[in-house]
């Protein structure tokens, strides 16, 4: 069956390329080929502040786009992490800002009951998606369009527009703008993420389950999955992951903003993760090759950036690239089951 | 594997008393019977849609039963589900692989009752168990495969594998040997001598005959949902157990084709498909002829007929139809040329369920004339044609305006057929066309067959069911492998020869 | 395998049994459209009132026609996420013809036809591009609409400079909305015309019947010998035909080329397309759908500003009310 790849070494360089493509797909050489490129055309592209920018950027994404990934290998949708990413941006801020007036100067407990809510306002959206998906049966994409809208609305109406002051200087100069080791501390998290989920995804019931549940949902009903529980799980997780990064933003950025996130990144997110090789069918995907999906769209726009290529026009070149990359892996699919 | 030796003295293993079900709309279960005793393989027989698959469904847990009694080593049981029934020592192999296509063989094989501590998998611990599990049975089956890379055959082993997993006090066999040779089901019955001595009990879903002879120790036979009778194996013969099965005589089953060859319709050369499930075919139909072709499931008899009707991507060979090459075959340009193809899921393939019955006859002649001009349906003209054409093939009830999806599977299959009146074609490719139908509808699906051949047509019968297939066809070739083993008329078409022409294969393909 | 269609993973949530007949289903958009409307009416007597009303029928027209652009794509599984900016895109090209074609010294009428050439233009380019790369690249809705999505913002906001284009006639702002015919204005004709046309089309024709079986079951389709791929092409340009005409039907009434004209149209249109009954599944739903559910949306929205509700409870509650129709509309399913 897959003796092809194996009996016949190579000969050529050709085939050799051919094969390691094959096993490990497009995207690390696309990536590989775009930072070769950048690094010989601009200087700036390798400076240290570029870098930095570029690492800080590709964290965020790759944390949202962790948790859409198991969303949609469970066979889902998630199109409210944008919102939940502003909510939790806002609830964190107003939550330091209150905290801070009635126990002033106790940092520890501001920052804690600041994060604790922002988490805790992701894991609530999470909630509801996920039990109106298991339990009410209706699609991820409709349930989430609708907490979209309405996790939008509310953290509008919570800072009726208007960024929200009162961190605390700690949380903004000495985490969301700091650096350790030379790398920014969003990094860090973003690391330890990918690397949680990728041990769940491997390593953990939840992870199994949540593939038997995407590739087969009868098997697994069969077999006495409990399906509604991983469901929930899912969305809770896709979300509170959003409030993660919601929350990475605002210390970064200084205030709370419901502009954050938005639609943009939830839109990214997604992008991300097809591109990483997460099937919309369900069942398949590994959150390691969404990161470095997350990783290659932001220095696809950086490069952009560089390249001075009109800001304007840079949605295009997004738009072209993405639907080129998911197309080569359509067409190499077709070819791969032809064998 | 473990089994659990302990004997029940008093009463049967499994007992279920008046089990009825009803999905909407239909009775698939009517207050039926069943017992079955440890160490017995216990047969349940029936035509496809006689309620096998819901009564074995109930015994694993899958759904409960809407009446009627359950009880199992004794015990009443009541809200069964899949995970209970596993524990308490049900173990189901579906016809439908109830695997995860994405996830190997060992990830299947614990799905659900993983090795686990705290959450954290113990993979080395599993992957052990797996393979001493696999050792014991005697399957060549390596468990860090992803089970979509698996043929067939081994899919349905790691499905028997993951069923053995386990404390197993009754094993539960639907269609096992759908897809494997004479080697592989001669090791599956050996195993099943194992399993009978270790005092488990077996429940063993099927409508073959010689299966009943190898293995039964008693037959229920099931008809439309109930229990007709419980027969010891061996005191019943051939013919009354298709008669319990039927309802009807055994002889009046297939009806008597006259067979009149005319000029070849169909000429295939060489023929050898991209994803190599058909492999240097050479293949001939005429007119007036019934020509089936039978073998294993997955033999690539179905790819065969496919490739010519344009469904799956050709790499070598030629095509012709009444003489003249035919290149770049497609759906459409299929049916412009007369030929048609019928395929054997019909819901994944035929009909539009949520669509009504005019809709999915009429889908395949929307660029006639007769149905719609530049583009305009000719509402007025299809509603008329459809309801004559359906009144033709006697379905019942006759309204049109219904969904597709209210139908049973013999009058599905007739608004398929459906399509072969509404326009002209001289060559029809019928894919397994008995599957999933009453023996009702069987007969008058026979019969239409019947009338196409009188009429002058070339059909091409492929079929899984060795009596139907042989009892249907003037010419039968026999495919195994992707390749053609046999090619056998009048006398030489017997069933014995039939599965001698498998094992040959197998053999020249293994010194090869 | 059993004749009977063994659902094992019960999709019967059990809840429809709470609910009542099958007919009263089919009334109950409407039932509900006017609870909204008096509802509304209790707190505010303005909500009511002629000018209100025809506010309300001239706001719909606009959902309405995005909203039937949706639906087609989504009768066929697919949807269109890029139709916002496609309508930018669309409101930029339509006023940078016509202002070049009066800046070279043409006369008006061949502005108009400049305008609309380009207009529709760039609406079919769209509806082929996602189409080709759907239907015979194999890439899914989502990725492609995507895709086409940020492409139509980049042309958008290149071609406009990121400022709204001015010179757009009066004549043509005059046909498209200032105008009327027996006293109902332009928008609502257009988008009543375009209804019935759309209607009987995917009701009579060929194409439309290919839509519904192709949405209910593309495989069969095929199999069937219905030219999928050559359908669902069209489709997709059919859809971004549509958002073209609403775009230069919006651009007609800011009087200049926007280049966020679209917003998050794409969004709203299948919002209202799922209120009305469409079904994301495929092979559900029509003009009738698309209508109903962008009149409900419009009285919704219509009336929370009348009330002065705040615009950001508006979100929450559209984003409760898609919810809340979609279930209602599976439940409705199970019932038959």
């Amino acid at each position: 069956m897959s003796t092809a790849l194996t009996a016949a070494p190579p000969h050529t360089a050709a085939g050799l390329g051919r094969s390691i493509a094959g096993r490990i797909g497009f995207l690390p050489v696309l990536l590989v080929a775009l930072v070769a490129g950048m690094s010989a055309i601009d200087a700036q592209f390798y400076g240290i502040i570029n870098i930095l920018n570029i690492l800080r950027n590709a964290s965020f994404l790759a944390i949202v786009a962790c948790g859409q990934a198991l969303v949609i290998i469970a066979g889902g949708f998630d199109l409210s992490v944008g919102a939940v990413v502003a909510l939790a941006s806002v609830v964190t801020a107003k939550t330091m800002a209150a905290v801070a007036a009635t126990f002033p100067g106790n940092n520890t407990v501001i920052i804690a009951s600041g994060v604790a809510a922002g988490l805790g306002c992701g894991f609530a959206v999470g909630l509801v998606n996920g039990l109106c998906v298991a339990k009410l049966k209706v699609s991820g994409f409709v349930v989430t369009l609708g907490t979209m809208s309405a996790t939008a609305g509310v953290g509008l109406m919570i800072t009726s527009g208007i960024p929200v002051y009162g961190m605390p200087e700690v949380f903004v100069k000495g985490f969301g703008r700091a650096q350790v080791f030379g790398l920014p501390t969003a990094v860090y998290v973003a690391l330890a993420v990918v690397l949680v989920t990728m041990f769940a995804q491997r390593r953990t019931l939840f992870g199994r389950y949540v593939y038997a549940i995407g590739g087969n949902v009868e098997a697994a009903v069969v077999s006495g999955v409990s399906i509604q529980r991983h469901i929930v799980g899912t969305y809770a997780v896709s979300s509170v992951l959003a409030a993660l990064t919601g929350i990475l933003l605002t210390a970064q950025v200084g205030s709370g903003q419901a502009s954050l996130g938005g639609d943009r990144m939830m839109l990214q997110s997604i992008a991300a993760a097809v591109i990483g090789g997460v099937s919309l069918r369900g069942g398949v995907g590994r959150v390691e090759i969404v990161t470095i999906s997350a990783l290659f769209l932001t220095i696809l726009g950086n490069a952009l950036n560089l390249l001075h290529i009109d800001s304007r026009l840079q949605p295009v070149f997004l738009g072209v690239i993405m639907v080129a990359a998911v197309a080569l892996d359509e067409l190499s699919q077709r070819r791969k089951s032809r064998v | 594997m473990d089994t659990n030796t302990e004997a029940t003295p008093t009463g049967p293993l499994l007992e279920l008393k008046g089990i009825s079900k009803r999905f909407t709309g239909v009775r698939a279960l009517d207050r039926v019977d069943l017992d079955v005793r440890a160490g017995e393989l216990h047969v349940l027989f029936g035509e496809n849609g006689a309620g096998k698959s819901t009564l074995i469904n109930v015994v694993a847990g899958t759904f409960p039963p809407d009446e009627g009694t359950f009880r199992f080593g004794g015990e009443e049981i009541r809200h069964l589900t899949p995970q209970r029934a596993r524990a308490i020592g049900i173990s189901p192999v579906f016809q439908e692989f109830s695997l995860v296509p994405s996830l190997t063989v060992e990830e299947n094989l614990f799905l659900g009752r993983e090795i686990s501590s705290k959450g954290v998998l113990r993979a080395r611990e599993m992957r052990k168990r797996a393979q001493a599990l696999i050792g014991e049975l005697g399957f060549d089956l390596d468990p860090s495969k992803r089970v979509d890379d698996l043929s067939r055959a081994h899919q349905q082993m790691a499905e028997i594998a993951k069923a053995l997993l386990g404390r197993v006090r009754l094993l539960i066999l639907d269609e096992p040997t759908a897809s494997l040779t004479e080697r592989e089901t001669g090791r599956l019955f050996e195993l099943i001598a194992r399993l009978k001595s270790q005092n488990v009990g077996l429940i063993y879903v099927s409508h073959r005959l010689r299966e009943i002879r190898a293995l039964a120790d008693r037959v229920t036979v099931l008809r439309d949902g109930r229990h007709i009778r419980t027969l010891d194996a061996a005191a019943s013969t051939d013919s009354e157990l298709v008669e319990l099965m039927t309802g009807r005589k055994i002889d009046l089953l297939f009806p008597a084709i006259p067979h009149k060859p005319g000029k070849v319709l169909v000429d295939v050369e060489n023929l050898t498909l991209v994803d190599g499930s058909v492999r240097d075919v050479n293949f001939h139909a005429r007119a007036g002829e019934i020509t089936g072709i039978a073998g294993l499931v997955g033999c690539g008899k179905s790819e065969l007929i496919r490739a010519i009707y344009g469904l799956e991507p050709i790499a070598g060979g030629v095509v012709r139809i009444d003489g003249a090459p035919y290149e770049f075959a497609a759906p459409r340009r299929s049916l412009k040329h007369g030929v048609a193809y019928f395929p054997a899921n019909r819901i994944s393939e035929g009909l539009a369920l949520s669509r009504p019955i005019r809709e999915n006859a009429s889908m395949t002649v929307l660029d006639l004339p007769s149905f719609a001009r530049f583009g305009v349906l000719r509402q007025g003209a299809e509603r008329t044609t459809i309801a004559a054409i359906m009144e033709q093939l006697q379905l019942r009830p006759p309204n049109i305006e219904r969904i597709a999806g209210v139908l049973s599977g013999g009058n599905r299959q007739k608004v398929m057929l459906g399509r072969a009146l509404t326009r002209d074609l001289t060559v029809f490719l019928f894919d397994e066309p008995s599957v999933g139908i009453d023996v009702g509808a069987k007969i008058e699906v026979y019969e239409f067959i019947k009338r196409l051949v009188e009429a002058g047509a070339a059909v091409i019968v492929v079929s899984s069911e060795l009596p139907e297939v042989l009892a249907l066809s003037n010419r039968l070739y026999v495919m195994h492998n992707g390749r053609i083993a046999a090619e056998l008329t009048g006398a030489d078409k017997t069933e014995q020869n039939v599965l001698a022409s498998f094992f040959k294969n197998h053999l020249t393909a293994e010194v090869a | 395998m059993s004749d009977v269609e063994l659902s094992v993973t019960a999709k019967d949530s059990g809840y429809a049994k709470l609910l009542p007949r099958q007919w009263l289903w089919r009334a109950m958009l409407p039932i509900a459209l006017l609870v909204l409307l008096f509802g509304f009416a209790a707190v505010d007597r303005g909500v009511l009132s002629p000018a209100n009303l025809l506010n309300i029928a001239q706001q719909t027209s606009y959902l309405a026609l995005f909203a039937m652009a949706q639906t087609v794509v989504i009768l066929t599984r697919g949807f269109d996420l890029g139709l916002g900016p496609t309508v930018s895109m669309v409101s930029v090209g339509t006023a940078l013809a016509m202002a070049g074609a009066t800046a070279t010294g043409h006369d008006t009428g061949t502005v108009l036809l400049a305008g609309l050439g380009a207009g529709f233009g760039l609406g079919i380019a769209c509806g082929l591009f996602n189409g080709v790369v759907i239907a015979i690249l194999g890439v899914s809705p989502f990725v492609a609409t995507l895709g086409s999505y940020n492409i139509a913002i980049g042309v958008a906001t290149t071609l406009s400079a990121g400022r709204p284009v001015q010179g757009v006639p009066k004549l043509f702002s005059q046909i498209f909305y200032g105008g009327s015919v027996l006293g109902v204005p332009a928008a609502i004709v257009i988008t009543v015309a375009i209804g019935i046309v759309l209607h009987l089309m995917l009701t009579r024709t060929v194409f439309g019947r290919s839509l519904y079986i192709i949405g209910t079951n593309p495989r069969a389709a095929a199999v069937a010998g219905m030219p999928v791929k050559r359908v669902l092409v069209a489709t997709y340009v059919l859809c971004s035909a549509l958002a073209a005409l609403g775009a230069i039907m919006m651009t007609a009434r800011t009087g200049s080329g926007e280049p966020n004209l679209g917003g998050s149209l794409s969004l709203q249109a299948i919002a209202g397309a799922v209120v009305g009954g469409t079904s994301l599944a495929g092979g559900r739903g029509g003009v009738g759908t698309a209508v109903l559910g962008a009149l409900f949306v419009t009285i919704l929205s219509n009336g929370m500003n009348l009330t002065r509700i705040d615009g950001y409870v508006q979100m929450v509650v559209l984003g409760a009310i898609v919810i809340i129709g979609v279930l209602l509309d599976r439940l409705r399913l199970e019932r038959r």
